[in-house]
């Protein structure tokens, strides 16, 4: 029988994995799985700081609440309509920055750097930056529409033109980071494919769908879940943009969470909020994995 | 041997207690609000305390700037029941949020008999809005509330009296608008984005009214037709042109540089706009700028928005007597005429405003005093956060056109039915 310091020093292959993932596992534990787990069980509490009454055992009275609450189905449905508008629309946007990015320029850097800009400025800065963009009085594109003969018009004071407005935002903030990942699959793309398919007489717009988009799906995929799962987050630009006004017309989830959280400090209805939101990005990650881990075996 | 450790140990620890007793100050941490609430001229207050009061030591503690902020903030730390925290300055609607809450040392005891005598030399709002359920939670620090600002030049130049009324306004800003010609100048300007002033955006013609928001427990009492007229008061300034379009992006820093750069004829506006009207590099607006109570709703009575900043005791603190002696002197009339020579923070004493080397500074208090006075507070509750926010958010909606008036008041009765009750 050897001593457990004895199987220390002399471990075995599995005692050695445990040893060895257990500062990792104990880390995660500590900021993933406990905070989870709390926001769980916060989420059967009326948990509400304001008042200094403690909190009391309620059951699932927060998700019947969340259920019959209009608020939370509003900012659900922009929150789905940003991702359905920008997530397409970065992808457009920064597979053309990357094509563009992947041309044989002289000088590649300050190509690169200008695809890197959007991806490397804060999302409050870039979300203030396009508030004042579409400012009815100082705002630059107020300020080109009125030159081209237009009336001055309150972009972010109407439902749908503040929406327009901060998705146009928020795909010109994401497709940087969309372009990035394109670009390193449009580069591990065999040059002698190109060379073989111009012997072969095909057009460029041929070499593009049969050989460009092809090659490039995975990094596609790759790109479009990080970017679905930080979609339906959204928080950042329309918070500094709009607030979420006028009146909730674009309030996203994030936002609502953190309104009934930090603002109303109704912690217990915050964290069902919470777990709404976990369970819709869940539903929509188990939707990639599924059509990857279905391409892979097929 | 043994003995003489023994010894050598006792004399050692009396020694220190001795060494302690004498050194150690007692400490007491002060949490000052953010930069508006101008935490340097508080400091320079304590210092004072702390010359005057030997042994006391006071720690200053500063946080968010705005009012929201703060309120988060402190209600993470006393939900914790944190005792590091001996005084807190709080937003004048939080006494009542604060005190229910029990987080706040009814201060009652502490100022003796004369508690009642103290409260009545503020002014009857400061007085009212810190004593929660018959208890004194908090002593006023400094006042502020909602002025008309108008350019006195440009109302004279067109012969058009001081308005008493939002009509009259109106007629003479169309006046003055329709002389000047100039496109880039705007009527009048009120908060319209979702901020925490659209709450008084909402409220002041409300109450012009007659009507109340709350009764004294908190409940909601409004009045439907009532706040639909309000709402619909501030629509028809636009539509009569004297108030731009886009009022529901205006802020009040936008309305003091738009007023700075002689852009805007009149701005409803909190006490700090002066200062910065008369005395910054960039104002060509010296010396031009009037200050009116907030002209009322046609056969109604001018009311505006209170402002203000208190000082409480910390229910956790350990250092209570102590606390509630420096609140004292903070709140004392000294202090005031201080900090409105130094700051022109508005004072919560009548006399203040009449005060000889007050006014030599800042010769408009005469006429700030009638403006305090009337000056009425935001719905009280324990709940503030979601009222702000029902309130706030629906009047951006109106002023956006998002939204009519009268759903808009249904909207807000409809949210907080629940809150106020």
């Amino acid at each position: 029988m050897k001593s457990w310091l004895d199987r220390l020093r002399d471990p075995s292959e599995r005692t050695l994995g445990v040893i060895l993932l257990s500062p990792a596992f104990a880390l995660l534990a500590l900021i993933v799985v406990y905070p989870i787990g709390k926001l769980f069980y916060n989420s059967f509490f009326d948990m509400r700081l304001s008042g200094g009454q403690g909190s009391k055992w309620i059951g699932w009275q927060n998700y019947a609440d969340m259920i019959k609450d209009g608020a939370f189905w509003d900012a659900t449905w922009n929150t789905v309509l940003i991702t359905l508008i920008t997530v397409p629309g970065a992808l457009v946007v920064g597979l053309a920055l990357a094509l563009l990015a992947n041309l044989p320029f002289k000088r590649q850097w300050p190509v690169r750097l200008a695809l890197l800009l959007p991806w490397a400025l804060p999302l409050a800065f870039a979300g203030l930056i396009w508030a004042w963009f579409f400012h009815t009085e100082y705002g630059f594109i107020n300020d080109v529409w009125v030159r081209m003969g237009g009336e001055p018009r309150m972009w972010l004071l109407s439902p749908v033109s503040a929406f327009a407005a901060i998705c146009i935002a928020i795909i010109w903030k994401s497709s940087s980071f969309m372009a990035l990942i394109l670009l390193a699959g449009l580069q591990m793309i065999p040059k002698s494919l190109y060379e073989a398919a111009e012997v072969d007489g095909a057009s460029r717009w041929q070499q593009f769908w049969q050989i460009t988009v092809p090659m490039l799906m995975p990094s596609i995929v790759v790109a479009l879940i990080f970017r679905t799962i930080t979609a339906l987050q959204t928080f950042d630009i329309p918070y500094t943009m709009t607030k979420g006004g006028p009146g909730n017309a674009t309030e996203t989830l994030a936002m609502y969470i953190h309104k009934t959280t930090i603002d109303y400090l109704d912690v217990g209805f915050g964290s069902t909020l919470a777990v709404g939101m976990f369970v819709l990005s869940m539903i929509l990650t188990a939707a990639y994995l599924r059509h990857i881990s279905r391409q892979e075996s097929a | 041997m043994k003995r003489l450790w023994r010894t050598g140990i006792i004399a050692g620890v009396a020694l220190g207690l001795l060494a302690t007793g004498v050194t150690s100050a007692q400490t007491l941490r002060v949490f000052s609000g953010g930069a508006n609430q101008r935490p340097d001229l508080m400091r320079k207050l304590f210092d004072n305390y702390e010359k005057q009061n030997p042994g006391v030591k006071i720690e200053i503690e500063t946080g968010g700037a705005t009012s929201e902020l703060q309120r988060q903030y402190l209600s993470t730390v006393l939900n914790a029941k944190d005792a590091a925290i001996d005084i807190y300055m709080i937003d004048i609607i939080n006494p009542m949020q604060y005190a229910r809450a029990g987080w706040l040392e009814p201060l009652n005891g502490y100022l003796g008999a004369e508690a009642n005598t103290i409260m009545g030399t503020y002014l009857p709002a400061y007085g009212a809005a810190n004593v929660v359920d018959g208890k004194i939670v908090a002593l006023p620090a400094f006042a502020d509330a909602q002025f008309l600002y108008y350019r006195k030049d440009l109302l004279d130049k067109y012969g058009v009296k001081a308005p008493g009324t939002w009509d009259e306004l109106a007629v003479g800003l169309k006046k003055v608008l329709d002389g000047e010609k100039n496109p880039a100048v705007n009527g009048v300007a009120t908060t319209g984005a979702a901020i925490e002033g659209a709450v008084c955006t909402f409220l002041k013609p409300y109450w012009s009214q007659g009507k109340e928001f709350n009764d004294a427990t908190g409940r909601m009492t409004l009045d439907k037709a009532a706040a639909q007229k309000g709402l619909e008061m501030w629509l028809s300034l636009v539509d009569r042109g004297v108030m731009q379009k886009n009022i529901g992006e205006v802020r009040p820093a936008d309305m003091v540089n738009a007023f700075k750069a002689g852009n805007l004829v009149a701005m409803v506006n909190w006490g700090f706009a002066w200062d910065q009207l008369q005395s910054q590099a960039d104002s060509t607006v010296k010396g031009k700028v009037g200050v009116l109570p907030l002209p009322a709703m046609t056969g109604g009575k001018s009311a505006t928005c209170i402002g203000g900043w208190q000082w409480a005791v910390s229910a956790f603190s350990k250092n209570k007597a102590a606390s509630a002696k420096l609140v004292r002197y903070m709140s004392a009339p000294d202090s005031a005429k201080f900090l409105a020579i130094e700051g022109s923070l508005l004072p919560v004493f009548a006399q203040t405003y009449a005060d000889a080397d007050v006014l030599k500074k800042l010769p408009h208090y005469r006429d700030s005093l009638p403006v305090v006075q009337a000056a009425k507070g935001r719905p009280m509750s324990d709940r503030y956060g979601e009222v702000s926010d029902a309130i706030r958010t629906t009047t951006n909606a109106v002023l956006a056109r998002t939204v009519k008036p009268a759903d808009a008041v249904n909207d807000i009765e409809g949210k907080l039915r629940r809150v106020m009750r």
